[in-house]
């Protein structure tokens, strides 16, 4: 063999079934993670839980009960705000601290389908949340569909966004894989707590609940809420969102490095 | 036309220059060792060879590709272990190997391979779970895994028991049989003795030396002892007059002669002429190690300093 061959007859690049085959690694990472399988399902399930059982009744907005405008919304917000603001940065940052990306960077296989292989994976696990999540609150709390329900999809998979600029943001700032698990936490309760994580924005001082609400985790609450309900979606919460995706997506890719 | 050619690399690192003026051709089917202390610019060489960094100088060929521009296709024909890569945690030996095969259109038996490195009774384990030996013989396994017509091995053999090391040399030479071209990052001496057909010198990011193991310790021209008892008396005189001889010092019960270039033969060829019977000849030749010292002015297992 000469060493002309290289040039023709390889063809760089890597199968189709390098994907399914990342895609099935990532799966098998996130599952054995044990902690970062139970917190996205089971922290929202949770709250989802204790708000239905001590919190029935109250008032209707819309002919909707609290419970839709608010829980509901929350819920899911929680489920996408944990898998993006925490886990997704933890693995990233655990695959940069032990070189992961550096080793794939000497396969055929770009580093960066690694992190498409996480979003997918991230994908379905929010999916799964979803599912769990509105199961248990249409069977046990009575909760129906969204009035507006594309609205509703659209304004989730914005926040879903979102929370993975976010994510991407902390991956790309955190020095070490510890610190990315430490800024993400503390992250998603920040933006938690003034988005109405621990009760809802209106028992808030002003400022906060204004602070809370131009951040994506209490925008994204309110903007489901209002889809739920069937309110016209107000455009700060949209600009919210989507000012997160830009601010913390351009930090990311400016940031951001391989090894 | 070798199969990989660097010619005259520089990087620098801040005020550092890591790799200075490094020249390294690298033949069909050959081990070549890359030898040096920590520091010393070998792993940033490779890393330029391998297309992981671009050199501020120098152009680099590697089966005919340009590392940094044909990335893509450099990747299906050039395997590479890097020292303390780790990988998915979770991830058992099996699923990992199966994973890295996948990247690559052709490529060897995942179960096969995991056999030849000897870890078939540990495929079902977790990565984190793995010796530092058995996660080493994984990343050489996954170097492999693409069927690559050349592989750069970072210290290869570190954390494994002599038996592992042993096994993994004559993979290598199997390896080499088969056509594969093999640059080894070492600074194990016996491995690089034993296997690399020859050897590069690196010291503060500078080729110093490159030859056959065998060539750069006659190189050194270092001193070489020969050791022997003669039955009855015996007479230095005959020793001392040959110009590859430096000193005969007679004692007790043996005679030892040091000296230099062909000192074995020379020697015995006068015991012959002399009618002396030599007895327990022992010939004590100075190795790369002492090789490397003299090369270099330090010994291999101190670091370099920045």
């Amino acid at each position: 063999m000469t060493a002309q061959t290289a040039q023709t007859a390889a063809n760089p690049r890597p199968p189709l079934r390098a994907w399914t085959a990342l895609i099935g690694a990532e799966t098998r990472s996130v599952v054995r993670d044990t902690a970062g399988l139970l917190i996205p399902l089971g922290m929202p399930l949770l709250i989802l839980v204790m708000n239905g059982v001590t919190n029935r009744g109250g008032g209707e907005i819309n002919g909707h009960s609290v419970f839709e405008v608010y829980v509901v919304p929350l819920v899911l917000t929680i489920v996408v705000a944990t898998i993006g603001v925490i886990n997704m940065p933890s693995f990233l940052a655990t695959y940069r601290r032990y070189k992961i990306l550096r080793r794939l960077a000497v396969t055929p296989a770009h580093p960066a389908m690694i992190l498409v292989a996480q979003v997918a994976v991230s994908i379905m696990q929010t999916l799964l949340g979803v599912a769990i999540g509105l199961s248990v609150a249409m069977i046990a709390f009575d909760v129906g569909l969204p009035e507006r329900p594309w609205t509703a999809l659209g304004v989730f998979a914005l926040a879903a966004f979102a929370m993975y600029a976010v994510g991407m943001l902390v991956a790309a700032i955190a020095p070490t894989a510890n610190a990315a698990v430490a800024i993400g936490l503390t992250l998603f309760f920040a933006l938690g707590a003034t988005g109405g994580m621990f009760g809802p924005t209106d028992a808030m001082p002003e400022p906060l609940a204004a602070v809370g609400e131009a951040l994506p985790f209490g925008a994204a609450v309110q903007a489901i809420g209002a889809a739920w309900v069937g309110f016209d979606q107000e455009p700060a919460h949209l600009i919210a969102l989507g000012a997160a995706i830009v601010v913390s997506g351009a930090v990311a890719v400016k940031w951001f490095r391989w090894d | 036309m070798p199969a990989i050619a660097a010619h005259g690399l520089r990087k620098r690192y801040g005020d550092t220059l890591a790799v200075d003026e490094v020249t390294l051709d690298i033949e069909e089917q050959e081990i070549y060792g890359i030898l040096g202390r920590n520091g010393a610019g070998k792993t940033t060489s490779v890393e330029i060879i391998a297309g992981l960094r671009r050199p501020d100088e120098g152009t680099v060929n590697v089966l005919g590709l340009d590392p940094w521009r044909d990335r893509a296709r450099l990747r299906t024909v050039l395997g590479v272990q890097l020292q303390n890569a780790a990988l998915h945690s979770s991830l058992t030996v099996r699923e990992m190997v199966r994973l890295y095969r996948s990247f690559h259109r052709d490529g060897a038996d995942p179960d096969g391979l995991i056999e030849q490195v000897g870890l078939t009774a540990k495929r079902d384990v977790r990565f984190e779970n793995l010796s530092g030996g058995q996660a080493q013989r994984l990343s050489i396994a996954l170097a492999l895994v693409g069927r690559p017509r050349a592989v750069i091995l970072d210290e290869l053999t570190t954390g494994l028991d002599p038996e592992a090391r042993r096994q993994m040399w004559a993979m290598l030479e199997g390896l080499r049989e088969s056509g594969v071209t093999i640059i080894l990052v070492s600074h194990q001496m016996e491995e690089v003795e034993r296997l690399c057909d020859r050897v590069a010198v690196i010291d503060r990011g500078r080729v110093l030396a490159v030859d056959t193991p065998d060539d750069l310790v006659k190189r050194a021209d270092l001193d070489q002892v020969v050791r022997f008892r003669t039955a009855g008396a015996f007479d230095p005189a005959v020793l001392e007059s040959l110009d590859e001889v430096d000193a005969v010092t007679v004692g007790e019960d043996e005679v030892v002669v040091t000296g230099r270039g062909e000192l074995l033969q020379t020697v015995a060829t006068a015991l012959v002429r002399a009618d002396v019977v030599a007895l327990d000849t022992r010939f004590q030749r100075a190795g790369l190690e002492d090789a490397f010292l003299a090369l270099t002015g330090s010994p291999i297992d101190t670091d370099q300093e920045q």
